[in-house]
């Protein structure tokens, strides 16, 4: 099977069209992202943008990458960041905050998960956003530290350093809901 | 890791997408996909006398962008 970075680059040189095929692969996980963070019908929306946005930005892929996920997760990101700026500007409800939108986070995820964990939610909640950000996509993405750093642009040892420390931080409180 | 992270992993399950919402995302791509190669037309194919620079035919073009648009996703399908 051909790698992601090969479908981009020839889709950037000539055959546009072969993009599709890396939308196919990961359009299950970019409508997942988007729907941890700003619900279902929010990914539903948004799904679409980020496939024009990445098929805008797709010369900026470095080929030598065979999982473009991260990088959709990046552009993902990006695009959820400018639904919440869009949102908190037309005053609209549920949108706490287009930085760190956690308390919106939390509320819609699934009701049944965060009763069962409240502990751990509340746990989540208080982490530095740049800890939260990295666990959760390691958490919820499986991605691996380095992806992680792709995804958010830093170092992968500032992405090491910061799951480190959520993980800490998280500890005592998974080991008594897992207990 | 895995196993400290279980929790955390519950914690963020989400349904897939439904039905239809994948095929609708790709219709927005489409267009862009179709207008880039539509655009990139060299000019003595824009006259009928030859194909686009990317190899397809404006009408095979529409007619992809139809399969598109009309397909549905089986349990099969990785994608869906």
């Amino acid at each position: 099977m051909e790698t992601d970075g090969i479908l981009i680059e020839r889709s950037a040189r000539g055959r546009p069209d072969a993009f599709v095929e890396v939308v196919r692969r990961h359009e299950v996980a970019v409508h997942g992202f988007l729907a941890r963070r700003a619900g279902r019908q929010a990914a539903d929306d948004l799904l679409g943008e980020v496939w024009v946005r990445a098929f805008g930005g797709r010369a900026g892929f470095d080929p030598a990458y065979s999982d473009a996920r991260p990088w959709l997760y990046g552009i993902a990101r990006n695009v959820l960041r400018a639904h919440w700026r869009a949102a908190r500007a037309a005053n609209r409800p549920g949108v706490a905050d287009a930085e760190d939108p956690w308390d919106d986070v939390i509320d819609r995820l699934d009701s049944a998960a965060a009763v069962q964990a409240p502990e751990l939610s509340r746990a989540v909640r208080a982490l530095p956003p740049e800890e939260r950000e990295v666990l959760l996509l390691v958490a919820w993405e499986q991605m691996t530290p380095a992806q992680a750093a792709l995804v958010l642009g830093i170092p992968p040892g500032i992405a090491r350093s910061r799951l480190y420390r959520a993980r800490a931080a998280l500890r005592p409180v998974l080991a008594g809901e897992g207990s | 890791m895995k196993e400290d992270m279980a929790e955390l992993e519950r914690l963020g399950q989400v349904d897939p997408p439904g039905p239809g919402v994948p095929d609708a995302a790709r219709e927005v791509l489409w267009s862009a996909v179709a207008t880039e190669m539509l655009a990139t037309t060299p000019p003595d194919a824009a006259h009928g006398s030859g194909e686009p620079a990317a190899g397809l035919t404006a009408d095979e073009i529409a007619r992809r962008i139809a399969e598109e648009t009309t397909r549905r996703p089986s349990p099969e399908d990785p994608a869906a």
